[in-house]
C-alpha cells in the first residue's frame, strides 16, 4: 500500500491547473480531497505520474446564489455542505445527503466535485444531484460549458469530461414552490458505502400537487439512476398513500443492480421500494402544512 | 505473620497507568522504532489460490534502484515447524502456492516505496491447480489434496458419553440444527510487523515485534535460524492489539530476521491492511451439525454434534486453528447447562485458504451460540419462555464442582445469579409485554441471551504449554519496585493490574511500582499472554512474588524495630508494629539499609531486595461466567439490525481492577457484535479472498456499539488472590446473545439464526418467506 513515485504541482489558479492537465494528459490526475483517488494510488490501481493538485485554487471554494440558481464551487467539502443551515430550506438534498457519506475525517476532505468526477455508482452525490435535477460546470482550455447530470455520467468511473476538463462547479435551481427531499440509504454498519441508497426530492404546486420530481438510485446500476417511470407517474398527483404506493412500485424498474458483496440485485430492487415509500411519506408529512400557506 | 492484608488497590478502579503515554500518542509501536540504514522488506504474495510455482524471474526487480535482495525458497529454504500433520509452510512458497497471500517471494530494498516498485516487477509463472475451497468436499479429498502428500481430512476424534444412544433415544422429542459460522479475523489496529537489528559486537539479534509471546517468538527465531537462544533478544514495544492473532509466529518474521543476519543491516517488514486480511490467522470457518434429546419439560437430556472445521492451508506451528475452535466448542458445547450425554465427532480438513489460528475466545464463541440456540429452539419447540427452559437446565450452586460429560471440572460460579441479575436489569416480564405490542404495531424487538461458561487459565492454550508465569521483584535502594514479567500484554493494562496487586504486598503506593515485560533481556521466561492467563496465572505470580518480598522487608522491620515478625504490619509505605504505629520505620529506610547499611541486617541476611517468583494454579482451568442480555430491533423491511440494549453480568472472581475488566467487556461486545452482524473474510469459489480491505470486511464502529450497563458478582477461584480469567468471555458471549435477540424479534416469522454472521439481505428474505408461506397456506 504504498504509491508509485509521482510529481506534484499544486497551481493556485484555475487557468494554470488546466494549462497544467493539457501538458501532462493522460498522466496526470488532479487531486481534491483525495479520499477516492489516494486509497487508490497506494493500491496501485491508479499510478498517475503527475499530481495536480487544486486545494490551492480559490475559485473551486465555497457557493453562492445567482438569478435563482445555486453555484457550488467543486472543491466545497462533503462537510460544508452537511452543515450549511442557510441552505437547508431551499437546498434540502445537500445536508440530508452529505450526511451519509462515510464518516466525519472523510467528510472533512473529500468534496462534491471530486466525487462526481469520479463517477463511483456508489458515491452518494451522483443520486442526489439526480434528484436535484443539477448541472455540472466543466471547464477546458476552450472555457466553460454546462452538462446536465443525466449526460454527466457514461459508465462506471466515466464521465462525459473531456481529458482536460475540470469540474468547476454544481448548478442547482432554486424550487419555487414547497419543497422537501429525504436521502435514505442502507449501510450495514456506520460509515459505509451503500447497499442501495435513494434521492428524493418533490416540489409541489399550489394545489398540493407534484410539481417537479427527481428520484436518484445510488449503488443499483453501473452509473446512478433516474427513476424516470416514477418520476412521471408522481407529477400532477397529490402524495395519497395510494399514490406513494404506486410509485414506490415503479422505482426499481429503472433499477439496473447486480449481486455484489453488499448484497443481491433482487434485494438492492426492494431495498429502493422501500426506501421511496418511506421517503415520500416523509416528505408528504412534511409538506402538509406548507401548501398554500407560504 | 499475618497473610490478611488492608487492600488498598486489589478491586479499585485504578486509572490505567499506561494510558498517559497511549492517550497521547506517545506509545512506541514497532514502526516507531528507527534505525539508520534500514532496510525495508515488501512481500510479493500469491494471487492464486492452488498453482503450481513454474518459474519466478527477478531480473527486473533486482533491477530496481535501492533493492538489495530479491529472496525465493531458493534463498531462505526455510520451512515453519510441524510434525503432527507434515504440511509445515515454507517461509516463501515451495513450488506450489497454497492460498491468496502466500508469501512467494520478498524484496528487501532501501524503501518499502522502492521494494513495493521492484515486487511488481517479479514474474511468476503459475500452472493454475483446481482449489480447495468447500469444506465438505475437502473431506473427501475434493476436487483434489491440498497436500499432495496426505489427506485433506488431517483430524477425527469423537467422544461419546457411556449410555448416549440409550439416552438420546429414548428421549421423548428430538430436533436438528446444522449451524455455520463465516471465517473472521481479529482485526488488530496496529498491523503484524517486526525490525530485526544485527549487533556485530556481541554477535547477537534484536528483533522487535508485536507479539503476544515474546520468549515464544525467541525460541522460535533461535531454532529456526539456528542461533544460541541468548544470542537472541526479543523485544516487545506497545502492541496495537492482538487478539490471539499476534500469539502465531509467521513466515514473515523468519525473512525479515534471516535478512537482518545476512545483510548485516537493520531490516524492517510492517504489513499493510491488504496483508493482515490476507495473512493474519483467519478464525471460526466450521459447521456444526447438532441434534438434541429432550424431555417435555424442556431439560436437554443428550446432545450430538458434528464438527467439520477448515483449518486452511497450512497449520500454524503449536496451534492448528481449526483443532483449536473444534475442541473448545465441543468441550464448552453444554456450557452452564446440566445436560448428561453427548455424543462428538470433529473432523478437521486443509483447503487452499489461509490458515486459521486463534482469535479471541477461539471455539468459545460458536460453542456457546449454538449451547443457547440449543435451549431457544427447545423453547420454541415446546412453546415455553426461553428463561424458564435455561432455569431448568442450570447448573446450580449445588453442583460445584461440577463435572461436565467431556471431562471439564467447573469451580464455582454464578450461573443462575447471573442471569437472574440480567432480567432484571432489563425488567424481563415487563420487556416481554412490550414487545408484544411492539409487534402489534409493526415494529420487531427481541432480547437474547447468553449464560457463558469461560476456561479460563489453561494449563495449555495458544500462549503454548506452560502452565505457569514469572514475576521478579526488586525494591531499588529508594523503596521503589521494578517488576519484569513473562507475558505479553497487547492492551490488557497488565503494567496497572500487576502494580496493584504488588503495592498492596508491600504497603506502597501503586505509582511506585513500574512493571516491565516485553524484552527477554529483562523479562523473565514466561508463556506470554493468551487463553486468558494472564490475570491469573501472572497476576498469582505478581502475589507471590510480592508476598516473598514482603517477607524479607518484614524480617528487616522486626529486626530494626525490635518486635517480633507476626506484629509487623506494611502500610502506606510504613512498617509498624501492630497496636503501635509510632513504632515505624519507612519503607524507603528499609530499602535503603537493605543496600547501602548492611551492618544493620540481621545476621545471616543477604543485601539487597530481589526476588523471584513463580506460580501455577493448582486446578487445569478456571472457570469465568456470566450472563449477555441483548435487545435488538430489526427492521424487517431493510434487514437492518440495531442493538437497543446491552446488558453484562460477569463473574470473573476477585476483581483487581473493575476498570479494566469492564474495558474488556466492551471491547469483547462490540467485536462480539462485528462477529455476529458484519465481519466475514468471503473466498469465491476460486479460492480468492473477495475481503481484502476494511470497506469489505466489516468492522463495527462507536455508532453500532450501544452503550451498555456491565454489573459484577465474585465468585473467587481457588487461584492466589481468588482471581479468575476474562479476556474472551465477552466475545464468547456477545455473538450467542446477538444472534438470538435476532431469532426472537423474527419469531413471529418462524425465523431461527443458524449462520453467522446475520446479513441483512437474508433477514429480509426470510420474514418475505414467511410471509409468502402464510399467504400460501
Ligand atoms: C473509507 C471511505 C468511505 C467512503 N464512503 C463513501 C460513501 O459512503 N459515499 C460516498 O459518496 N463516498 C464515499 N467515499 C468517497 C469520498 O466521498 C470521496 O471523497 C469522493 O468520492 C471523492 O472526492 P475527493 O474530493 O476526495 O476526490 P479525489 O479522491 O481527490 O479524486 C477522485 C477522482 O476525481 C478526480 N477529480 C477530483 N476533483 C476533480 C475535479 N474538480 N475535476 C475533475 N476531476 C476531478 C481525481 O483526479 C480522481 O480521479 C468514501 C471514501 C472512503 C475512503
Amino acid at each position: 500500500m504504498f504509491p508509485n513515485a509521482f510529481e506534484y504541482e499544486a497551481p493556485t489558479s484555475l487557468d494554470d491547473a488546466i494549462r497544467l492537465i493539457r501538458e501532462h494528459g493522460y498522466d496526470a490526475k488532479v487531486l481534491a480531497g483525495g479520499q477516492s483517488l489516494l486509497p487508490m494510488m497506494k493500491l496501485r490501481i491508479a499510478a498517475p505520474a503527475v499530481l495536480i493538485d487544486i486545494n490551492g485554487i480559490d475559485e473551486l471554494k465555497g457557493w453562492r446564489e445567482v438569478d435563482g440558481t445555486l453555484r457550488i464551487g467543486a472543491m466545497t467539502r462533503h462537510a460544508e455542505l452537511e452543515h450549511a443551515r442557510e441552505l437547508a430550506d431551499s437546498f434540502p438534498l445537500l445536508s440530508r445527503t452529505a450526511r451519509w457519506i462515510a464518516d466525519p475525517l472523510i467528510r472533512n476532505r473529500g468534496t462534491i466535485g471530486g466525487s462526481l468526477a469520479h463517477a463511483d455508482p456508489g458515491a452518494d452525490w451522483g443520486a442526489a444531484m439526480l434528484a436535484a435535477g443539477a448541472r455540472i460546470e466543466a471547464r477546458g482550455p476552450e472555457g466553460s460549458r454546462l452538462i446536465p447530470v443525466d449526460e454527466f455520467f457514461v459508465d462506471t468511473f466515466a464521465t462525459s469530461l473531456n481529458e482536460d476538463e475540470l469540474v468547476v462547479a454544481v448548478h442547482i435551481d432554486k424550487p419555487t414552490g414547497p419543497v422537501a427531499a429525504r436521502y435514505m440509504k442502507l449501510e450495514r454498519k456506520a460509515g459505509d458505502f451503500a447497499i442501495a441508497a435513494l434521492g428524493v426530492q418533490v416540489e409541489l404546486d399550489s394545489n398540493g400537487r407534484v410539481a417537479k420530481a427527481g428520484i436518484g438510485m445510488c449503488a443499483c446500476g453501473p452509473i446512478p439512476l433516474r427513476a424516470t417511470k416514477a418520476e412521471a407517474a408522481l407529477i400532477g398527483q397529490p402524495l395519497t398513500d395510494e399514490t406513494i404506493k404506486t410509485v414506490s412500485r415503479l422505482v426499481p424498474e429503472d433499477a439496473d443492480p447486480t449481486d455484489d458483496l453488499r448484497g443481491s440485485a433482487e434485494y438492492k430492487r426492494d431495498l429502493l421500494r422501500v426506501f421511496a415509500s418511506r421517503a415520500l411519506h416523509e416528505i408528504a408529512e412534511e409538506l402538509k402544512g406548507k401548501v398554500g400557506g407560504q | 505473620m499475618s497473610e490478611v492484608l488492608k487492600p488498598q488497590f486489589t478491586g479499585a478502579r485504578v486509572t490505567r497507568l499506561e494510558d498517559a503515554r497511549l492517550l497521547r500518542g506517545q506509545a512506541r509501536y514497532v514502526d516507531d522504532f528507527e534505525y539508520p540504514g534500514t532496510l525495508e522488506v515488501a512481500f510479493l504474495r500469491s494471487n492464486r489460490a492452488a498453482a503450481r510455482i513454474q518459474s519466478v524471474d527477478v531480473t527486473e526487480a533486482l533491477a530496481v534502484p535501492g533493492v538489495k535482495a530479491v529472496w525465493t525458497f531458493a534463498d531462505c529454504p526455510i520451512t515453519l515447524p510441524d510434525r503432527p500433520f507434515q504440511v509445515g509452510q515454507p517461509v516463501l512458497a515451495r513450488d506450489e502456492v497454497r492460498f491468496v497471500g502466500e508469501p512467494v517471494a520478498a524484496v528487501i530494498a532501501d524503501s518499502r516505496y522502492r521494494a513495493e516498485d521492484a515486487v511488481e516487477k517479479i514474474r511468476v509463472q503459475y500452472e493454475p491447480l483446481p482449489a480447495v475451497v468447500d469444506s465438505r468436499a475437502a473431506l473427501a479429498d475434493q476436487p483434489r489434496r491440498v497436500h499432495e502428500h496426505r489427506p485433506n481430512r488431517f483430524l477425527h476424534k469423537t467422544h461419546v458419553t457411556d449410555g448416549f444412544n440409550e439416552a438420546f433415544q429414548s428421549a421423548p422429542h428430538h430436533l436438528e440444527l446444522t449451524f455455520r459460522w463465516n471465517r473472521q479475523t481479529g482485526v488488530t489496529m496496529e498491523t503484524r510487523g517486526c525490525l530485526a537489528l544485527p549487533d556485530p559486537v556481541s554477535g547477537r539479534l534484536t528483533v522487535y515485534a508485536g507479539h503476544q509471546s515474546p520468549h515464544g517468538l525467541r525460541g522460535m527465531l533461535a531454532r529456526l535460524l539456528k542461533l544460541p537462544e541468548h544470542q537472541v533478544r526479543v523485544v516487545v514495544p506497545e502492541v496495537g492489539g492482538g487478539f490471539g492473532i499476534k500469539a502465531m509466529f509467521y513466515p514473515e518474521y523468519v525473512v525479515v530476521a534471516e535478512a537482518a543476519r545476512r545483510l548485516g543491516r537493520p531490516v524492517k517488514w510492517i504489513g499493510d491492511r491488504m496483508e493482515s486480511l490476507l495473512a493474519d490467522a483467519h478464525a471460526r470457518d466450521a459447521i456444526h451439525e447438532v441434534a438434541v434429546a429432550y424431555d417435555d419439560e424442556g431439560r436437554i437430556l443428550a446432545v450430538r454434534d458434528h464438527v467439520i472445521g477448515d483449518t486452511g492451508a497450512y497449520a500454524f506451528p503449536g496451534f492448528p486453528g481449526a483443532v483449536g475452535e473444534a475442541n473448545w466448542a465441543t468441550e464448552m458445547l453444554t456450557g452452564p447447562y446440566k445436560i448428561p450425554h453427548v455424543s462428538i465427532e470433529i473432523e478437521c480438513v486443509f483447503s487452499n485458504k489461509a490458515p486459521l489460528g486463534p482469535y479471541r475466545g477461539v471455539g468459545g464463541p460458536i460453542g456457546a451460540q449454538v449451547q443457547e440456540a440449543i435451549v431457544d429452539a427447545v423453547a420454541r419447540a415446546l412453546g415455553k419462555d426461553p428463561v424458564e427452559v435455561r432455569r431448568a437446565n442450570l447448573i446450580g450452586p449445588e453442583d460445584f464442582p461440577y463435572h461436565t460429560p467431556t471431562g471439564k471440572v467447573y469451580d464455582p460460579g454464578s450461573y443462575g445469579e447471573s442471569l437472574e441479575r440480567a432480567l432484571a436489569l432489563v425488567d424481563y416480564e415487563r420487556f416481554r409485554k412490550d414487545q408484544e405490542q411492539w409487534r402489534a404495531q409493526g415494529r420487531y424487538v427481541g432480547l437474547g441471551l447468553c449464560v457463558f461458561v469461560e476456561p479460563s487459565a489453561m494449563a495449555e492454550s495458544e500462549a503454548g504449554s506452560i502452565p505457569y508465569e514469572a514475576v521478579t521483584l526488586r525494591m531499588e535502594p529508594s523503596g521503589v519496585v521494578t517488576a519484569a514479567v513473562g507475558t505479553g500484554p497487547t492492551g490488557q493494562g497488565h503494567e496497572t493490574t500487576f502494580a496493584q496487586l504488588i503495592a498492596d504486598q508491600l504497603g506502597i503506593d501503586v505509582k511506585d511500582v513500574v512493571v516491565l515485560h516485553g524484552d527477554t533481556d529483562s523479562a523473565p521466561f514466561g508463556g506470554g499472554t493468551g487463553g486468558s492467563r494472564s490475570g491469573t496465572i501472572g497476576g498469582g505470580a505478581a502475589i507471590r512474588a510480592g508476598q516473598a518480598l514482603r517477607r524479607k522487608l518484614t524480617q528487616l522491620a522486626a529486626h530494626l524495630l525490635e518486635a517480633a515478625e507476626e506484629d509487623i504490619r506494611l502500610e502506606a509505605g510504613k512498617a509498624f508494629v501492630a497496636g503501635v504505629p509510632a513504632r515505624s520505620i519507612t519503607i524507603r529506610d528499609l530499602a535503603r539499609t537493605a543496600y547501602t547499611d548492611v551492618a544493620r541486617l540481621p545476621e545471616g541476611m543477604q543485601p539487597g531486595l530481589e526476588v523471584v517468583a513463580r506460580y501455577q494454579p493448582p486446578g487445569a482451568a478456571t472457570y469465568s461466567n456470566g450472563t449477555h442480555l441483548a435487545v435488538v430491533e430489526v427492521d424487517v423491511e431493510t434487514g437492518f439490525v440495531k442493538v437497543l440494549d446491552y446488558v453484562v453480568v460477569n463473574d470473573c472472581g476477585v476483581l483487581v481492577n473493575p476498570m479494566i475488566v469492564e474495558g474488556q467487556i466492551h471491547g469483547g461486545v462490540a467485536q462480539g457484535i462485528g462477529s455476529a452482524l458484519l465481519e466475514e473474510l468471503r473466498y469465491d469459489e476460486n479460492g480468492q479472498l473477495t475481503t481484502t480491505s476494511l470497506m469489505d470486511y466489516l468492522l463495527p464502529t462507536a455508532e453500532d456499539v450501544p452503550r451498555m450497563r456491565v454489573e459484577h458478582i465474585q465468585t473467587p477461584s481457588a487461584s492466589e488472590g481468588g482471581i479468575k480469567g476474562m479476556g474472551e468471555g465477552s466475545l464468547i458471549a456477545a455473538p450467542g446473545a446477538i444472534a438470538a435477540a435476532v431469532s426472537d424479534a423474527l419469531a413471529p416469522f418462524g425465523v431461527f439464526v443458524t449462520e453467522l454472521p446475520i446479513r441483512p439481505q437474508q433477514i429480509v428474505a426470510w420474514v418475505q418467506a414467511a410471509k409468502t408461506e402464510a399467504q400460501a397456506g
